[in-house]
């Protein structure tokens, strides 16, 4: 098993008449960003993923989210770039760029190739569409998203593992001059990670290319079905998808006892689903965003709002994962026989987290829970 | 659906890759219909009161209504080439239009492109113009109770339109619709920046009406219609929102057959 420390850099200081506004995302308006306590906030949570390193976690992950509280990392790159300087062995995931936000893909081709040479060979690429909100706010034509994400792809592949100059002549972007400098380090070029939120297209897409495939925030009865649809997908392309090609995205909160990480853990998975995900409806899925197909199945499938399942909820369907050392090493063993995933991103810093129990959080789960999985994996 | 005197026929034209289906009644000169982004698909008591003077032809856009998505249209400019040649394909020379919303600036832009097809132009509070002092609201991230409250003075009446408890049928219908009207409309919002350059070109006589209590699209964009378009004339419908052949049929096909009737009288229609 493959453990990387998963961050969000959430600003978790909202307006008191929070619960009346309509979302997170999107309309909050910026003029509840203090920067000053932003500065506190971004090195505090940098703090937090570079200390990953002394605990022995495989990698640490950043992401790409826009004007909203739930995760204050427009550019992933960015924050990369100050953790590859302070890290040494640590993998750095990137899950992901938002291509279809970007106007450039080859920026991204550009800037992911540096941090892999920067770092010597550390960088994993995650790819994203960015979620429905990021097409208000970035004002991208939501029904182009899909295809823009594919093109981008492809530029970008063909960027680092093909000799340049060379045309790149598609529908959404046409280039003369495709010749990337510097090219990546790794091989032919950076794994990919691909999280997704349960399309059918997108799981088939993932295995058919080898990708890593993550889950992003779901009940485990869900999880199970995209990562089924993904093994189908490798068993389509004539292969068995190895464990360590699925991942799951959890927010972990282990403290000493189960009570005690109940007590203090409800605020953070709360505020995490009930105000970092609090999302409008209509921002969350645009228009064309998703395929018709994928918008029936939707609809038919009845899944509400993260902010209405409650606490217990949330516990009891896999949303989180909270308790003592002993409980958390169990729910997980009996996550990842259900599901069949060998690599996790936890989520240590979950919502309104204190630094002192990201901290805590941090060090019982990497000696309390993770070397029970590695003795396993070490044995089998 | 049907009006209540209404006799219309329901064709389907293969066109530029797929299957458009358009509704047709009356006799006389011809009248295109140009539909809003939501409202395709439906004959309406307002159609019908326009087909006691015209041969009325109200086709579902690609992409909405009953009409197939064509996935080379992705803008304004692919619409227009898209209604010329179907324009062609009905063997109709010229034609008097009435547009909508949306369809009142597909209207203007046929008429830009391609004036010698217009006969006469009305416009029903047609978004289009870009105007960055009197933003358009932003349609595609209302709720139903805010659309309700954008688009209609009467709320009652509303709930006729955006119903408080769709179907499934009706929320993949939407869904599809407001895809097609993305791909028009999402960036640049709701207008063609050049518009405002090009709407000289306009020869038809032409109408502009304007809900008094559009909450949607600023009275702005009516008025500055009238600017650029040679001769234009703009008149009001009271108690009335964003969509006054929904909202004030009677009254506004009174407008429209009052300026069509003027347009007869000087050998116009």
């Amino acid at each position: 098993m493959q453990f990387f420390m998963f961050h969000l850099m959430p600003y978790p200081y909202l307006p008191d008449d929070f619960d009346e506004r309509e979302s997170a995302w999107v309309t909050l308006s910026n003029s509840n960003y203090d920067p000053t306590i932003g500065t506190g906030l971004y090195n505090r949570y940098l703090d937090e993923l570079e200390y990953a390193e002394q605990l022995g976690f495989d990698g640490i992950c950043v992401n790409e989210h826009h004007q909203n509280a739930y995760g204050t990392m427009p550019s992933p790159n960015l924050m990369a770039a100050t953790l590859v300087r302070r890290t040494e062995k640590l993998q750095i995931a990137i899950v992901g760029n938002g291509l279809p936000l970007r106007d450039h893909p080859l920026r991204v081709a550009e800037e992911v190739a540096m941090l892999d040479v920067i770092s010597g060979g550390r960088i994993i690429s995650g790819f994203v569409r960015g979620i429905g909100d990021e097409y208000f706010s970035m004002s991208i034509d939501p029904s182009t998203s899909r295809e823009r994400f594919s093109e981008a792809h492809d530029l970008i592949i063909k960027a680092w593992t093909t000799e340049g100059p060379f045309r790149w002549i598609g529908k959404h972007y046409r280039l003369n001059y495709v010749n990337v400098w510097p090219r990546p380090l790794q091989q032919p070029h950076p794994p990919i990670w691909i999280p997704a939120f349960g399309s059918t297209e997108t799981m088939s897409w993932a295995a058919e290319n080898h990708y890593t495939y993550l889950s992003v925030f779901a009940p485990s009865k869900l999880l199970k079905r995209w990562f089924d649809g993904y093994r189908a997908g490798a068993n389509a392309a004539g292969y068995e998808a190895p464990r360590d090609k699925i991942g799951i995205l959890l927010p972990i909160y282990v403290a000493e006892t189960d009570r005690q990480a109940h007590a203090e853990g409800r605020q953070y998975v709360t505020w995490l689903y009930h105000k970092g995900l609090k999302h409008k409806f209509e921002h969350l899925f645009p228009p064309g965003y998703m395929t018709d197909h994928s918008w029936g199945r939707f609809l038919q499938s009845g899944l509400g709002a993260y902010s209405d399942v409650s606490y217990e909820d949330l516990v009891a369907q896999g949303y989180a994962v909270v308790g003592s050392p002993a409980t958390v090493r169990e729910r997980l063993a009996e996550l990842a026989e259900e599901l069949g995933f060998g690599l996790v991103n936890a989520l240590l810093h979950i919502g309104d987290m204190p630094h002192d129990h990201t901290i805590r959080n941090m060090e019982l789960f990497a000696r309390e829970v993770m070397p029970h999985f590695r003795a396993q994996s070490a044995a089998a | 659906m049907s009006g209540q005197n209404g006799q219309h026929v329901v064709q389907h034209v293969d066109l530029g890759g797929g299957r458009i289906h358009l509704m047709r009644a009356g006799a006389g000169e011809a009248l295109l219909f140009l539909h809003p982004a939501a409202g395709a698909g439906f004959w309406l008591p307002f159609h019908d009161l326009l087909a006691e003077r015209f041969d009325v032809i109200s086709p579902d856009h690609p992409g909405f209504g009953e009409s197939d998505r064509l996935d080379w249209i992705d803008g304004m400019e692919d619409l227009v080439y898209f209604y010329l040649d179907l324009l062609d394909a009905l063997d109709l020379e010229a034609v008097h239009v009435v547009g909508a919303s949306l369809g009142g600036w597909l209207a203007a832009e046929l008429a830009v492109h391609q004036p010698s097809k217009v006969r006469s132009l009305v416009m029903v509070d047609p978004i289009g113009l870009d105007l960055p002092e009197h933003p358009v609201e932003d349609m595609f991230a209302m709720n139903p109770d805010e659309l309700r409250a954008a688009l209609f003075v009467d709320q009652e009446l509303a709930l006729q339109f955006i119903s408080p408890e769709p179907t499934l049928d009706m929320l993949m219908r939407a869904f599809k619709e407001k895809t097609s009207f993305a791909r028009l409309a999402w960036n640049p919002f709701c207008c063609n920046p050049k518009l405002h350059l090009r709407l000289h070109r306009v020869t038809a006589p032409t109408l502009i009406l304007w809900g008094s209590d559009d909450r949607l699209v600023p009275l702005a964009h009516g008025e500055r219609y009238r600017e650029l378009i040679a001769d234009a004339r703009l008149e009001i419908v009271d108690d009335c929102g964003h969509a006054p052949l929904l909202e004030q049929p009677e009254r506004t096909v009174e407008v429209i057959g009052r300026f069509h009737a003027e347009l007869a009288g000087k050998g116009g229609c």
